[in-house]
């Protein structure tokens, strides 16, 4: 069986994006985490990337700036991240996912 | 297609209106406002964030000419306008409630962010296009993670941002797959060539899986079961002034953009019932029951606002199988005055935080003898989440069954979902009644009857919300006028 270019893209977003699932959900440090979620929206962009090269009609240049924009997007979504992290660090001194539950019920 | 800016400035006035107001919220403060004291920067900031509120609501009114805009990226039809409307309802009365009850710092900051969601809010409403949906989304999404850990000193607050934005990042990365299969499946970004598209096309396994990724999304924002997980931790810790965003306009918006995605983007296939009528049957029957039965075991009065909030989102989700045959109507509605509701229960929340706690069931005790106008509030937001006529929540879920009952008949999940509904208000109305009981019964524990003082803003918003609430159950049909 020999597969197309475009099905091998999305083989390889496929695994990225359950590569990054697997972190986000089995990972305690909340760095590693982050760095999950990053893996499956990056997952995504290279389905858009994929899908515009080998589409119908790639002069329309629709995937690339959608993907243009979901890099900006995920970089924001770091940033707050991130100071998130700083402002959970503040309290429990550490970053470890376990020892955040001050809430439960 | 040939971009006409004058158009598209017309049509997103509004949303300019807020920006350019969260600009000047930051800029005045940290001009003006560096040397007075916290209470006055707090008003002055809201008094301007309130100017553009308004400002937005009148350019709302202004930008009516209805139809798709700028190549179809934007349509301003009566969903979106109502949605609109109601988002800037909500964010106006959140923003009331600060003044004197929030005690973090950086007013501008907080205010400014809350504005920003707002305009978040507002594009999505109108959004056309998967990647302004997109962009709406996460505009949204981050100001309310940011809000939610706004209060500094308290870990709870770090602790349910934490959790909000973690589940919300997964969500957010979900959603993004499921657009970039649609964009695939259908060369195209915008939701009316991908519904003619998907519709020309026969089912197929990729689809499914966009549609179950993008259900996925869906059920985060609208804490359904089984992704409701943020929700009760994020009612308890956020500050209320932030908690009663993310239950109100945060719903509403949410609800709008994917019942839009739902209806017109995915949801014309040939007549048939759609493929995600079955999920989402599901999705909203587990919310009702989960919402409704965890709701009775909560001694937190916020956890159980989130519990009660779960099982509101299940009668919404019924609220979008319906739309696909009556119209938006019902589903805004509802979801209107739920929001109204909710931001209402939190504002009086807030306020007795400011006298001292309010945490438990137990601080709400003696509360008609501490202060009988946040009492009497108080009566009327929870009766109104509890569906008592003639307020405002008995109506709206009056249009809701009727019309899951008149979709299918019990033939299909559609009407079984409504009795189940109706059968579970009744377990709704119990847990209610218990957070009146302890408001108007159990006697103050001794240390706390000291009366609590309403100041002026946030005295207004509870009153205009428990008005609202009256007269939009009294004359539902002028309302419901608006968005048809």
């Amino acid at each position: 069986m020999s597969l197309s270019s475009l099905q091998l893209c999305l083989l390889f977003s496929s695994a990225l994006f359950c590569l990054g699932l697997m972190a986000a959900l089995s990972r305690s440090n909340t760095i590693l985490v982050l760095l999950g979620v990053e893996l499956m929206l990056n997952a995504a962009n290279v389905n858009f990337i994929a899908f515009w090269r080998y589409g119908p009609n790639p002069e329309a240049a629709t995937g690339v700036v959608f993907v243009l924009f979901a890099i900006a997007v995920a970089a924001a979504e770091a940033a707050v991240g991130l100071a998130l992290v700083i402002a959970i660090y503040r309290h429990q001194k550490n970053i470890r996912l376990q020892e955040a539950t001050r809430l439960k019920g | 297609m040939k971009p006409n800016y004058t158009e598209l400035f017309a049509a997103l006035s509004p949303e300019a209106a807020l920006i350019v107001g969260a600009l000047l919220v930051v800029v005045l403060d940290l001009t003006l406002g560096r040397k007075k004291i916290a209470e006055a920067r707090w008003h002055a900031a809201v008094r301007i964030a309130l100017l553009a509120v308004g400002l937005a609501g009148c350019f709302t009114f202004a930008s009516g000419r209805p139809g798709a805009e700028f190549g179809g990226a934007f349509m301003l039809d009566a969903l979106a306008q109502a949605t609109r409307y109601s988002v800037l309802v909500l964010a106006a009365l959140s923003l009331a409630l600060l003044p004197g009850t929030a005690r973090m710092r950086h007013p501008a900051e907080f205010v400014a962010v809350v504005l920003f969601a707002t305009a978040g809010f507002s594009v999505m409403a109108t959004a056309q296009n998967l990647l302004i949906a997109f962009l709406a989304l996460e505009l949204a999404s981050l100001s309310l993670y940011v809000l939610a850990g706004f209060d500094k000193t308290r870990p709870e607050s770090a602790e349910a941002a934490l959790k909000y934005f973690l589940f919300g990042g997964v969500s957010a990365a979900f959603l993004l797959f499921g657009f970039s299969l649609l964009y695939g499946l259908t060369g195209s970004i915008e939701l009316n060539v991908i519904a003619r598209e998907l519709g020309a096309q026969a089912a197929s396994p990729l689809l499914v899986v966009a549609l179950v990724m993008v259900l996925v999304a869906f059920g985060f924002k609208a804490a359904a079961v089984p992704f409701h997980l943020w929700a009760p931790d994020v009612y308890q810790g956020a500050p209320a002034p932030a908690a009663a965003l993310i239950a109100s306009a945060s719903k509403v918006a949410g609800f709008t953009f994917f019942a839009r995605l739902l209806w017109s983007g995915t949801g014309a296939s040939s007549g048939q019932a759609p493929a995600w009528m079955l999920t989402l049957a599901i999705l909203a029957g587990a919310s009702l029951l989960l919402g409704n039965v965890a709701a009775l075991a909560q001694r937190n009065l916020r956890r159980l606002l989130a519990y009660s909030a779960i099982a509101h989102a299940g009668i919404m989700l019924l609220g979008v199988m319906t739309g696909t045959r009556f119209g938006p109507g019902a589903l805004l509605y509802y979801t209107f005055t739920y929001g109204l509701a909710t931001v209402g229960t939190f504002g009086v929340i807030a306020i007795i935080e400011r006298a001292g706690r309010c945490q438990d069931l137990d601080d709400l005790a003696g509360l008609y003898r501490r202060s009988p106008l946040l009492a009497g509030c108080l009566l009327m937001f929870v009766l109104s989440l509890a569906g008592i006529p003639p307020l405002a929540g008995f109506f709206g879920k009056f249009l809701l069954f009727s019309q899951a009952l008149r979709l299918t008949g019990l033939t299909g999940p559609a009407g079984w979902l409504a009795i189940a509904a109706i059968a579970l208000s009744a377990v709704a109305l119990y847990y209610y009644l218990i957070v009146l009981k302890r408001a108007f019964v159990t006697p103050a524990v001794a240390g706390t009857e000291a009366r609590i003082a309403v100041p002026l803003k946030p005295a207004l918003a509870l009153l205009l919300a428990a008005a609202l609430l009256l007269a939009l159950g009294v004359f539902p049909s002028s309302a419901l006028r608006l968005v048809t």
